[in-house]
């Protein structure tokens, strides 16, 4: 057994690296020390160790300049630009190959022309620059007055019974009438939609953070924090607002896509906005796709929307799993 | 339970009523009433008075108003006995202008002035037009008296809401008709009186059949009990609802039927759905004289193809199976390789049809169905199997990737669960922790929403429908919406409701009977 032992000196090591007596410090011991954690930063670390959302983030990037500052840098008049080639019939329904033989090989018309001349590509992000605004806007609103009431519903019981059958009245009004109704009375504008949008686009999410508030309220940590005299507030922020950033980022995630696809559900069937939103491009090209060769028109908007939901909604989603404090370990 | 069920029930009808409310408020007094007309082509063919009178007509008949002509009022009046034909066919008519009626006649249109006024009518007199100093009148330019108000919500919600289930009597007609009374017989006349096949009869009653057979399913069927949802105006014009959604549509299917006069020929004419529509034989064409015998002349026909619900259902209900059927295997899978190459698949599948806007996907499949050679519109004068099977596979995608990522997400939630941990340590196999436990949990939250998409199939898909020119229910609201149609508006509101309001309390009993911990008895929380 003799010649198993190491000898240390073998080693090389240095003198620091070997094992050394301390002093016993009575001020040290009484110490209670733990990595310090910060939610944000560590939220922020558990979503960049993951390559793939650096690649999500990065193309999200890329859809907000096209989508915000784009139409800005080409200066796009909604009034006149995409009526510039209506005079020329040798313009309209091109493909991008003749669109660019025609036009000069620039940004504009790597997706072709569309039915009255226009660049479809100008035409997309202009488009997109509204619905996604729309979206940004709608979902703010339903967002803030949803969590807040949503948090008051869950809390108090009186107020649970009577908002449960509001609920339950408001839900059962189809959405599809209550839109037009409201567009029908007021006008298809942007502010108008985002009115109909959100008059009673909140009591879902409302009822959705009421079932989660429910669910935490009566926690055993929140019933200890209670016995000790925690006040309300007090529980409200520190206990229960932490664990509801995940589920408010996932949702949002989940609002902010689903406000686009409705605005194009919307225009589809005719009860949409007045401005070339996204929704509306895609419902004037449809009738372009019964004619071999001029798909493009219909499918270009489509793509393009297809994209920004998905990477608003993939963004989110991993921005809400990593605002969960349970993957931060 | 049983007083728990009744309390929701109660709560849900409740609230289904004030839903039909609120949609009553929008419509009818948020919007522009003037809309109805818009696709009316009677409208614009009307001139001067008439054209008055005619909206007055039209807005008594869809709800808005109440309204009272001099000569009903007149006619009322006889029929009570309290004038006799003599006055009334003196007084009847209308001056051009009201100081130069005559004495008896202005006596009686102060009567109707005061009448109507105190019951809160507003009287309108419209003087003649005359087609410029000749003595016709301009066209339309007849002068009208008439009292019209407006209907209180109120009344109108009660008026709807006691009308909507109608039982059929015998003094349901008005005028005069001989041998009120029903009428039992074994042998149906339609069949030529020698086919066994019992039926109910009525005379009196709107409808003549109460209760016939055919070879249609259920086979046996009746008129008695009659739903109203509200009469269309625009999609189609005096037809309910509930008829509309109901009715089979396409080309003709005719038949052998044997007339009430005892012609027998091959006709679509549906003569178990014959109403009465007074003095429709004597004005009748020479086809009605010859197969009819009496004013029940009022039939609907045999049609080849399913109702708009028949389709919707057909397709959302084969939809709905399939989706179930595929998701409950694909979630469960996922969530046992969880963060294997099936899961990561099923996710991308899964945000792809939550992220993606509907529209897109659904013409994604078209153009992908197209290519490899399905039918991508539906064709009910040829219709074949192969037709359905885009809009279902359309339907069926998004609720299956629907499916799994809820049951992904509660087989996790389950497997990390304390009691899952406990029985692993216990000894107990795998497949017998996740056939005893993990799944037997995970499915209950998934079995209350069966209700929901059984009975949704019901109301149909919008966007599918349209992309695939489905004749179903799904487009009859945006329809009804677009054209104006009041009546079908809240027809379909009221339908939708009650289905929504229905399935969430079937998914909550269904829920508790497939997890006996749930029990509605005594609730704490």
């Amino acid at each position: 057994m003799a010649d198993k032992l190491i000898d240390l000196a073998d080693l090389n090591l240095s003198e620091e690296e070997l094992f050394a007596p301390v002093d016993h410090d009575d001020l040290a011991s009484e110490k209670i020390t733990a990595p310090r954690y910060s939610y944000w930063h560590s939220v922020f670390r558990v979503f960049f160790k993951k390559k793939i959302n650096i690649i999500i983030l990065s193309l999200l990037a890329v859809v907000l300049v096209f989508t915000y500052i784009y139409p800005a840098v080409i200066h796009y008049d909604a009034e006149v630009d995409p009526f510039i080639n209506l005079m020329d019939s040798t313009a309209k329904h091109l493909s991008p190959a003749t669109a660019m033989d025609k036009f000069g090989h620039n940004i504009h018309w790597i997706l072709g022309a569309g039915a009255s001349g226009q660049s479809t590509f100008d035409a997309i992000w202009y488009g997109s620059s509204i619905s996604v605004t729309l979206a940004l806007v709608c979902a703010l609103i339903n967002m803030t007055v949803g969590v807040a009431i949503g948090a008051v519903w869950g809390f108090s019981k009186k107020i649970d019974m009577f908002m449960t059958e509001v609920y339950n009245i408001i839900g059962n009004v189809p959405y599809v009438l209550l839109i037009s109704v409201i567009v029908l009375i007021m006008s298809a504008s942007f502010w108008s939609m985002v009115f109909a949008l959100t008059i009673t686009g909140w009591i879902g999410i409302a009822y959705f953070i009421r079932t989660q508030v429910i669910i935490i309220r009566d926690r055993e940590y929140n019933l200890a924090s209670r016995c000790l005299g925690t006040p309300l507030r007090r529980i409200a922020t520190k206990n229960i607002l932490p664990f509801m950033t995940s589920v408010i980022v996932t949702m949002a995630a989940t609002e902010i896509p689903s406000y686009i696809s409705y605005e194009v559900f919307l225009s589809y069937i005719g009860m949409g906005l007045k401005d070339m939103s996204l929704g509306k491009i895609i419902e004037s090209a449809q009738s372009a796709m019964q004619t071999p060769g001029w798909e493009i028109e219909f499918w270009a908007p489509v793509a393009i929307a297809s994209i920004i939901t998905v990477v608003l909604y993939v963004v989110g989603q991993n921005l809400g799993d990593a605002s969960d404090p349970r993957t931060h370990m | 339970m049983t007083k728990y069920l009744l309390n929701r029930i109660v709560r849900g009808l409740l609230s289904v009523i004030i839903v039909v409310g609120i949609v009553m408020v929008m419509i009818y007094s948020c919007l522009d009433r003037n809309l109805i007309f818009k696709a009316d082509p009677m409208y614009t063919k009307v001139k001067g008075n008439s054209k008055e009178v005619y909206q007055m007509q039209q807005w008594e008949k869809y709800g808005y108003v109440d309204y009272v002509s001099y000569s009903e009022f007149l006619m009322n009046l006889k029929r009570e006995g309290k004038i006799d034909q003599d006055t009334y066919d003196k007084v009847v008519k209308v001056p051009n202008k009201l100081d130069k009626a005559d004495a008896k006649t202005a006596e009686y249109i102060d009567l109707f002035t005061e009448t109507m006024e105190d019951d809160g009518y507003e009287v309108e007199f419209l003087k003649a037009k005359m087609k410029g100093k000749t003595k016709k009148y301009a066209d339309g330019g007849e002068p009208r008296l008439y009292a019209h108000k407006n209907v209180p919500l109120i009344a109108r919600l009660g008026k709807y809401i006691t009308g909507l289930v109608t039982v059929d009597n015998i003094h349901n007609v008005q005028e005069d008709i001989e041998g009120r009374g029903l009428k039992f017989t074994w042998k149906d006349p339609v069949y030529g009186g020698n086919k066994f096949s019992p039926a109910i009869m009525g005379t009196g009653t709107t409808h003549k059949y109460l209760l016939y057979c055919d070879d249609q399913f259920p086979f046996i069927h009746q008129n008695l009990v009659n739903i109203n949802l509200g009469k269309s105006y625009s999609i189609r014009q005096g037809i309910d609802v509930f008829q509309i959604m109901t009715d089979s549509q396409g080309s003709f299917e005719k038949s052998m039927v044997t007339f009430p006069s005892g012609k027998t020929e091959r006709s679509a004419d549906d003569l178990h759905s014959a109403t009465y529509l007074a003095g429709s034989l004597e004005n009748g064409t020479p086809v009605v004289k010859a197969n009819f015998v009496d004013d029940y002349t009022n039939v609907t026909t045999h049609k080849a193809g399913l109702s708009k619900v028949g389709y919707s259902f057909t397709i959302g209900i084969i939809a709905t199976l399939l989706s179930y059927v595929l998701a409950i295997p694909l979630g469960t899978y996922m969530a046992l390789r969880k963060d294997k190459l099936l899961d990561h698949l099923g996710t991308i599948y899964i945000v792809f049809i939550i992220a993606v806007p509907s529209l897109a996907y659904i013409f994604l499949f078209k153009a992908l169905g197209g290519k490899i050679g399905l039918p991508t519109t539906f064709d009910m004068e040829h219709p074949t199997r192969l037709m359905y099977i885009l809009p279902i596979i359309s339907l069926a995608l998004p609720s299956i990737a629907n499916l799994m990522k809820w049951l992904r997400r509660y087989m996790i939630d389950q497997m990390n669960s304390d009691y899952v941990k406990f029985a692993r340590s216990g000894g107990l196999s795998e497949s017998e922790i996740f056939k005893k436990h993990v799944l037997k949990n995970a499915i209950i939250p998934i079995v209350h929403g069966i209700p929901a998409s059984v009975l949704g199939a019901m109301t149909g898909a919008i966007i599918t429908e349209r992309v695939y020119v489905v004749p179903g229910a799904g487009n009859l609201l945006t329809n009804a919406i677009n054209t104006y149609d009041n009546g079908v508006i809240v027809g379909m509101t009221l339908f939708y409701a009650l289905l929504t309001v229905t399935s969430i309390i079937l998914g909550d009993v269904l829920m508790s009977i497939m997890d006996p911990r749930i029990s509605f008895t005594n609730k704490s929380r």
